[in-house]
């Protein structure tokens, strides 16, 4: 029988324990309190985060179209393979080991892919591997209830489906890079989205880009899709139409050929680009598909650069065509008159220094217009001599050189036009008057871009007036949401006699005994210029083709009311008359041709589907 | 015993608020074990968890008219068939998730191990029951660990180690009820210290696992850690008035482990939030208060000391379960009683109520 005082004692003991079971009670309430009142928005955010997800809807990009609205880049539909770390039932390294052997990328590879993004929130997904072949496709669909964490994107991707062709003005797209994303650069972009990289399709991206929508489901614990919460359609990238014609493109590009050089033709009234070649090119297609390592190093290396769009990213001497300015300024200036002749012996001496003109045996007299059309070297020497290098520097920067044209592709150079402050800037020392017989001639430092060159003299030609170089017409851009501040269009005071005596020297470059006789076209009045460009002085060897004379074209027809205006670069080609004068010819004769009705449209696919070779004899 | 069902004091004795809370929580569960398993064959699991209350409540009437005086008088017996269950099931049992610890029984399956809990609560309390000291001596206190040990060894063979551990409070409730000295009660913390290391040796690998994410569970948040951590996102969603029943996300899309067993916990505070919460605990701790309270009242020693083990247990399941889902306790197998679906725990629940019934109406007996 129990006692009274040991029951007290037991009754105490479990006093004690229901003290502490209620002590254990209130914590937990405390606990319940701190999730669900105190943190609970923290927590239905991971709950929504745990069971919405939203996919991606990828925009298509717009189509960019020629001026005849042939299609230059459009879209086609593709699979990319995307991880989702977050609820995965594996490790990253064993989802690797279960893709690797359907893919063609090998699991490094793969693994390279994650590294960069390990630090990421696992719910954001992973871009493992685009454009999946129709075997790859069928080898992630029939595992993707296995592989939850695994899925395929639907991905509109770029197609060029005229490989090469126009790839410079183009460009090319490509994922973003991290410091493109950290840049700001691009609005409403997201890691893992395709932007344009170079080309029309970078300076126009956010016309082409459209804007991608998203579906939002609920997914299940295996990311199994359980319902639909909403949908936001993708609105596809508006299309561009470009001021390109396709033909002309074609014809400069075929003209060209292997060889390295540039190839432009603009309306100079206009500002309108018909053609824009750079060559060597690469084919845009690689980025669309997501480019290997390996493609990227050998396009990086290649000693040609074919990356490069010489026609606006490099800078050359402009040689005998800077004469055409010369003239230009020393008739402005009268410092030369127009019956005014020189006498030229083969030599002058400047300031202690023989200069040669390139024919030993001298030209005898002449005026301005025999001077262009022989490209005496000898006038032009006076008629620098007699102006000074501020008075060059100043017209050739009025007329065009030595600045950006401000063409709608990025990357552009702005050449050079030295001056005695440029001078003084960049070697602390001053101007040599000798320095500028060189100038006059289109060498020493003066330094051009093929595209600038031939803008330049389209807009001497046409009486002084320079219109902006553009592939997509303002007009035609900003209603779809671009910013532009319109056609920067000038005009500067230029002698109608001046422009006349030009004219006709350059029809008779090219029509009488001149240099450019190979850039005639029948019926269709051309004048020209040739040009060529020494890389390094004539005593060095001179069968190295790396050191051969770089040779220059310009023209424009017909001469005495100028519609178009074709440049022509050929780096290492040699004399500018028998290397880059037949490109002008060819890509003139299809627009001659165009104009009377003489060229089909058909035409355009015959040629695209040429191998690219020089058909024309150099 | 049938004499007992059939007279009018049984009836007028019984305790119904101890009824009424334990139908109470076996409804909240019910509830939310058809929500927790719509996506699976949700009439099954809810009819089943339904005959077993019914079949709890019907157990809990027949053991609540056996007084238990005559159960202690005979658990020698009782306490060896128990044991020759326990080693049957070890050689006859079948496996179900790495434990032998189940018999089967056509579609129903019973754990000895619960029932040898029931057991131990009785034989304890009659030894405890038989000392009339202060404090216990050591040959005593080894003894009642013996009475405990000898089945926490065969269910810990099984290997079945969250089991094992629901022993473990009724021995030490008992103990320290009964009184050990505090210099033994100091050493006896002490060894348990000093053989934590050996423990930890000798746990299996995903034992240590529970106890390291227990620890710090975002450090597996896809293995170990990811029960956990949308065990409390689930509980945190709810807010104070709960998604709504069957609205639960994390519950309804499998977010959500073992959602109708262990973690039926977090349905119910993910589907009725924060006032859900409060009621089912307001429920839980009813019961044990109630329980508890009735060793306050004068009786003899025998039925304290049972009434005591059944609180003990039950204090026990309640605290590791619902710690374990909010992430106080490291993850254990151990279910909640009343709530969780599964006949063992249910039945035991339900025995456990009828001996604290027993105890209630007989302990003026002699």
């Amino acid at each position: 029988m129990l006692q009274r005082n040991e029951l007290e004692l037991l009754n105490s003991r479990v006093t004690i324990i229901l003290g502490l079971v209620l002590l254990a009670f209130g914590v937990l309430t405390f606990g319940f309190w701190n999730h669900q009142i105190a943190r609970s928005p923290y927590y239905q955010q991971l709950a929504e985060r745990n069971r919405i997800r939203d996919i991606p809807l990828a925009a298509p990009r717009g189509r960019i179209y020629d001026r005849e609205y042939r299609i230059i880049a459009d879209s086609r539909p593709s699979f990319n393979l995307i991880l989702t770390r977050e609820n995965s039932a594996r490790s990253v390294e064993e989802t690797i080991d279960l893709l690797a052997p359907g893919i063609e990328l090998s699991a490094a590879e793969l693994l390279s892919r994650i590294e960069p993004y390990l630090d990421e929130p696992e719910y954001e997904p992973i871009l493992l591997a685009e454009d999946l072949s129709v075997d790859e496709t069928a080898f992630v669909e029939a595992r993707k209830y296995e592989l939850s964490e695994i899925s395929l994107e639907l991905s509109p991707r770029r197609r060029y489906e005229r490989g090469e062709v126009a790839a410079h003005l183009i460009g090319y797209v490509g994922e973003i890079t991290r410091s493109q994303l950290e840049s700001g650069e691009f609005v409403e972009i997201e890691s893992g989205d395709v932007v344009g990289q170079s080309g029309l399709e970078r300076q126009y991206d956010s016309l082409l880009q459209g804007e991608d929508g998203i579906r939002r489901v609920i997914v299940n614990t295996f990311g199994r899709e359980m319902g639909l919460l909403g949908e936001v359609q993708p609105i596809p990238g508006k299309d561009l139409v470009t001021t390109l014609d396709l033909d002309l493109q074609l014809a400069a590009e075929e003209a060209l050929g292997d060889r390295t050089g540039v190839a432009v033709a603009i309306i100079p009234k206009t500002g309108e680009v018909l053609a824009l070649v750079s060559r060597p090119a690469f084919d845009p297609s690689l980025f669309a598909q997501g480019i290997r390592q390996h493609e990227w190093d050998m396009l990086l290396s290649d000693p040609r650069k074919p990356l490069q769009n010489r026609a606006i990213q490099n800078r050359y001497s402009p040689g005998s065509v800077f004469k055409i300015f010369m003239a230009a300024a020393g008739l402005e200036e009268e410092e030369i008159g127009f019956e005014e002749t020189l006498f030229c012996p083969g030599h002058a001496v400047f300031y202690g220094n023989r200069f040669d003109c390139w024919r030993g045996g001298g030209h005898g007299a002449m005026d301005v217009r025999h001077a262009l059309v022989e490209s005496c070297n000898v006038f032009f020497y006076n008629v620098g001599d007699r102006l000074g290098i501020e008075r060059i520097s100043r017209y050739a920067v009025m007329m065009g050189l030595g600045r950006k044209t401000g063409i709608d592709l990025p990357g552009e150079d702005a050449g050079l036009i030295p001056s005695e402050k440029w001078k003084q800037s960049t070697s602390n020392t001053r101007w040599f008057p000798g320095e500028t017989i060189s100038v006059s001639i289109g060498q020493g430092p003066v330094s051009v871009t093929p595209l600038q060159l031939t803008w330049a003299i389209g807009g001497l030609v046409v009486g002084g007036k320079l219109v902006q170089p553009h592939l997509a017409d303002p007009e035609f851009v900003a209603p779809l949401g671009i910013e532009t501040s319109g056609l920067r269009t000038e005009e500067y005071a230029i002698g109608e006699g001046t422009v006349d005596t030009i004219r006709e020297a350059l029809w008779g470059a090219v029509n009488d005994r001149g240099t450019g006789t190979r850039a005639r076209v029948r019926g269709f009045e051309v004048g020209g210029k040739t040009g060529t460009a020494q890389v390094v002085a004539k005593d060095v060897d001179p069968s190295r083709p790396d050191l051969q004379d770089h040779a220059w074209f310009v023209g424009f027809a017909p001469y005495d009311d100028p519609e178009i205006v074709v440049g022509v670069f050929v780096e290492n080609g040699g004399g500018g008359g028998a290397a880059a004068a037949p490109v002008s010819q060819a890509v003139m004769q299809v627009y001659f041709d165009k104009k009377g009705g003489l060229f089909t449209q058909g035409d355009v696919n015959d040629i695209a589907g040429l191998n690219t070779e020089t058909s024309i004899a150099r | 015993m049938i004499d007992a069902l059939t007279s009018r004091r049984f009836w007028q004795d019984f305790d119904w608020f101890l009824l009424s809370v334990a139908i109470a929580l076996g409804t909240i569960g019910l509830i939310e074990i058809y929500s927790s398993t719509l996506n699976m064959d949700s009439a099954s699991f809810f009819l089943r968890q339904l005959v077993w209350l019914v079949a709890g409540v019907g157990v809990c009437f027949v053991v609540a008219s056996v007084d238990y005086h005559i159960l202690a008088e005979h658990i020698v017996l009782i306490y060896v068939g128990a044991m020759c269950l326990l080693v049957g099931v070890l050689l006859f049992g079948s496996t179900v998730a790495g434990s032998r610890s189940w018999f089967g029984i056509g579609s129903f399956g019973l754990q000895p191990s619960e029932l040898a809990k029931l057991v131990v609560i009785v034989a304890l309390a009659r030894f405890l029951s038989e000392i009339q000291k202060r404090y216990l001596t050591l040959p005593q206190i080894l003894g009642a660990c013996a009475i405990c040990g000898a089945p926490v060894l065969l269910v810990v063979a099984q290997p079945d180690l969250g089991t094992a551990l629901t022993f473990v409070p009724i021995l030490a409730f008992g103990l320290f009820v009964r009184g050990v000295r505090p210099a033994a009660l100091i050493s006896g913390v002490l060894i348990v210290i000093f053989l934590l290391p050996v423990t930890w040796a000798a746990l299996e690998d995903y034992q240590k696992d529970r106890i390291l994410t227990f620890v710090q569970p975002e450090s597996d948040p896809l293995g170990s850690g990811y029960q956990v951590i949308q065990s409390k996102i689930a509980i945190g969603a709810g807010g104070l008035w709960g998604t709504g029943l069957f609205q639960g996300s994390q519950n309804q899309l499998g977010f959500l482990p073992t959602r109708h067993t262990d973690f039926i916990f977090s349905v119910v505070a993910e589907e009725m939030g924060f006032v859900g919460v409060c009621v089912t605990l307001a429920l839980l701790l009813a019961l044990v208060f109630r329980t508890l309270s009735l060793t306050l009242l004068p009786g003899d020693t025998l039925g304290l000391f049972i009434v005591l083990g059944v609180g003990g247990m039950f204090v026990f399941h309640i605290l590791v379960n619902v710690g374990m889902v909010i992430g106080f306790m490291p993850i254990t197998g151990i279910p909640l009683p009343f709530l969780s679906y599964g006949g063992s725990s249910v039945l035991t629940a339900f025995i456990g109520l009828g001996l604290i019934v027993s105890v209630r109406r007989c302990r003026y007996v002699n």
